[in-house]
Formats: C-alpha cells, structure tokens, sequence
C-alpha cells in the first residue's frame, strides 16, 4: 500500500494513494489516516474551479443586473461595453468546469461531479430533518447542496444557450430570441437565488467554507456530518 | 454533463469501484443512490429549450403578458418614473437632459434648404399617430404602443433632398450614438420623428424631447434625442452596427 498513513494532515500524496487503493482489493482493510485532524475535502483542481466560476458568476449577476434592472441601467449606462463584458464573461463561464474536468488532474472533481448526480434516500430526508439528524448516513455533499448544483448546474447551460441566442441569433430567429429572452430573465433570478442561498449557506457553515478556501475539514466535523463520506475517504475515495 | 465519459480509461477504473462499494454495500450500509442529479439538470435543460421555443407564441397569445411580469419582476419597471413597460438603454453615463425650449431639429447635409426645426415647428406640421409594438433586438417587446409625431419623409421634404442624397445619418444629443437609415426606408409611412409617445410629450428616459421611431426596424434603429440628421451619399453604419448588430434591422429579417 502506497497510501501514507503517518501523514494525515498533509495532502501530498493522497490522490497518487487513492488511485493504488482503487487498484487493489483491499480498500476495506486500508488503514484509515487516524492520526490526522482533517481530511482533504477539495483538491486545488476544485478550489480553483470553484472560485474562478465564483468570480465569473458574481461578475454577470452584477453586469446582468446592470443590463436587466431599469433602475441601475440608467445609473450606470455605458450599455456598450457592459453588454460585452457580460457577454464574453458568459461564454467563459463553463470554461474552468470544462478545464477541470479535461485533463489527468480531474479524478477528485469528477468524483464530486457524480456524488452531485446520485441522490440517497438520506439526501431527500435532509429536507425534512436536517436539524435534528446529525448522524444521517449523509454522504460528502447533502440533499441541498446537490439540489443547489442541479439548480445552477442547469441553469448555465440554459443561461449560456439563451445568451448566445439573444446575441448572435440571425434577425430571422426573432420568436427563438423572444423565448430566449424570457428563459433569461427567469434564468436570472433562479440563479440570483441559488447563488444568494449558497452564500448564504457557506456563511453559516464556516467549517465548509474553510474547507473550499484551504482544502481541509475537520475530520470530527466531517464524521458527524458527512459519516459516509469519511469512510469513503478512508477507503481512498475523498 | 454529469455523466463519466463513456469508455474512457478513468470511466471504467470509477465503474469498478462505484461496483464495489455497491457490492459492500450491505455490510457497511452506504446508501443506495438514484441519478436524480442529471435528471434534474436535464429537465431544467428541456424547460429552457421549451421557453426558447414556443415563449414567444404563448406570450403573444395571451397580449404579452409574460414580457410584462418579467419586465417588472426582474425589471422592477415601477421603480423608474415613466419606463412604463420599457428597458432604458443608453450608452453614455447618463440620461441627456434637454430642454423642449430650446430644442432644434438641425437637417443638413445634401439638401436644399438646411433646416433648424423647434418642437413648435414639429407640431405645425402633418401630424401621424401609429400604435405599434417596440421591438428590441435582444427580444423583448412592449405591445400596442402609442407614437406621435411627423413622418420623417416629411422632413425630409421640406429640406428637399439634392439628388446623389441616398443615406441618412441621425445622430443623439447624447453624443456618442448614431444611427442611419437609406433614404428608401426613410420614407416609409411608419418611420416617425416622435415628440409624443404614450399619450404624453417623450420623456428624457425614452429620449425626449425628440426621438425616431422605426416602426419596422429592431428598437436600436429609433434614435433617442435625436438632434440632427444628416443626409449623405452612403450609409454610414450606426453605434450598434460597428459592434455586429445588423444595419438593414427588419424585424424578423424581412422588410
């Protein structure tokens, strides 16, 4: 077993380990990294995904309400330059997930990319019970958040194709580009939304927003609230 | 988008595993999971593509409704004095502010008798009401509006075009935007100069004291503050056209 035991609080290593864990057969009897006080919750490929969409994201919700709401239009003006800005920073939106996911250093994020997809029974109960469950057999990412990356998830594939529509659409598409624009604007304030009730959450759970700045969470944490996670991270799955 | 890459090398390593902690499944009870995520991204896919298609047949159908509730919700159309309905474009910093007193209409270039026209002079001449749609290129419509004012081939005439004249060059009192049309388009009967608009004297917010209106073009075409026009030999493409925007904006394509 190439997974280092002795270095738990130290994240080099851990992917190279992971991957000889998924190879073997015995990710069940691997030693779990015991001695150390956190886990690694997201590698720098994820955090720099994350945080470069963030940017993005935050910068056409502003130049999207610029553009969008009279009242701000007409503070700001400048329409020619801000509709480009918000265009062209909407093309790029989906480029760092598309990056991300592109190379050999996409393994961790393609593995949260499928824990979004897959739903448990515990994830539904979340809705209901959240408060009073710690101790649900709640996996890396709960019912929430993988509603709110669903949510946001289709949302800019359907921001990005009414986007373009509304922007390069050939004058003959007129009815598409209507249509178009009224998805937009719902669009908009569903991400609006999702992306206010994600701060919103982030702020209140400072151990998960710590662990997208540096990384790590702490394994106490993440043992009472993501219990299956931690076995999966112990088997080599973080 | 979720999905792993089919046959891919990392695709077939995950499968085993995700095999795997199924078949453990039972002893260490991980749950059992359905693919509820690419579902729902999928759904809100095929609703956004049903919004793309059949939006603007089922806002038409039932008067625009949909077009107003978006405009107001996200708009907030109310929280500006006079938007009405309407998204408030400019490209400058700022709304020009004019004064209806000491307005001019400035026509020159290759005519006969340069003209220098007072809102006064405007309403002296052969006044045309139209109720029609504005139309915006990115798609947004405001219904049954109502336009005042003097059709602009009326200007035109009492400047007289010299011949060679063919192209018209509109400029905004905002100093940055301009516009054109050909001196054909200029003289169709729904191309207004317009100094009432929605029962009431144009508001600097939809580009008074005086702005055009294009009846059949995309909204960009009809100028706000409009205060001068200039007829030329060639079509000098306007603001929106050096960013890619079409200069023949038939709404739909077609004249």
């Amino acid at each position: 077993m190439s997974l280092r035991t002795g270095a738990g609080a130290t994240p080099s290593g851990q992917g190279r380990g992971s991957a000889a864990v998924r190879g073997g057969q015995a990710a069940a009897t691997t030693p779990p990294r015991g001695n150390g006080k956190t886990i690694e919750r997201f590698d720098a490929v994820e955090r720099i995904v994350h945080w470069t969409t963030a940017v993005l994201m935050l910068e056409l919700i502003a130049t999207g309400a610029i553009l969008y709401i009279p009242s701000i239009s007409l503070v700001v003006g400048h329409r020619g330059i801000i509709e480009n800005i918000h265009v062209y920073s909407g093309l790029a939106l989906l480029l760092p997930l598309i990056i991300g996911v592109a190379g050999p250093w996409r393994e961790r994020l393609l593995r949260d990319l499928r824990r979004f997809d897959r739903w448990s029974a515990a994830d539904w109960d979340w809705f209901h019970r959240k408060a009073h469950r710690s101790g649900a057999p709640l996996g890396k990412f709960n019912g929430g958040q993988k509603a709110e990356a669903a949510l946001v998830g289709g949302g800019m594939v359907v921001m990005l194709a009414t986007g373009v529509l509304m922007r390069f659409a050939p004058p003959s598409w007129i009815n598409w580009q209507q249509g178009a624009t009224l998805v937009h604007d719902v669009g908009f304030i569903a991400i609006g939304l999702g992306v206010a009730g994600h701060i919103y959450f982030a702020l209140n759970s400072p151990e998960r927003l710590k662990s997208m700045m540096t990384g790590r969470i702490p394994r106490a944490w993440a043992a009472k609230h993501t219990p299956v996670w931690v076995k999966e991270a112990d088997e080599g799955k973080p | 988008m979720l999905d792993p890459p089919a046959g891919g090398k990392t695709t077939h390593v995950q499968g085993r595993a995700m095999t795997d902690h199924e078949h453990e499944s039972e002893a260490t009870q991980s749950p059992r999971t359905t693919h509820v995520g690419r579902r729902a991204i999928l759904g809100i896919t095929a609703l956004g593509a049903a919004g793309i298609a059949f939006g603007a047949s089922v806002d038409n159908a039932i008067g625009g409704a949909l077009t107003r509730i978006s405009n107001d919700l996200g708009g907030l159309g109310a929280l500006v004095p006079g938007a009405d309905q309407f998204r408030i474009y400019t490209v400058t910093g700022s709304i020009p502010t004019i004064s209806p007193e000491s307005y001019r209409l400035t026509v020159d270039g290759m005519v006969e008798r340069p003209l220098s026209l007072s809102i006064a002079d405007l309403r002296g001449m052969k006044r045309t009401t139209l109720v029609h749609y504005f139309q915006c290129v990115t798609g947004w419509r405001v219904p049954s509006v109502h336009w005042q004012g003097v059709q602009l081939s009326e200007v035109l005439d009492r400047a007289g075009v010299k011949p060679g004249g063919t192209a018209l060059r509109f400029f905004s009192g905002d100093g940055v935007y301009t516009e054109s049309l050909t001196i054909g388009q200029a003289h169709l009967s729904d191309v207004l100069v317009a100094d009432r608009m929605i029962g009431d004297d144009v508001t600097p917010e939809h580009g008074g004291p005086v702005r055009l209106y294009v009846a059949p073009m995309y909204g960009y075409k009809s100028i706000k503050w409009l205060d001068r026009i200039q007829v030329l030999n060639e079509v000098i493409p306007g603001y929106w056209e050096n960013y890619g925007y079409a200069v023949n904006a038939w709404i739909g394509g077609n004249p």
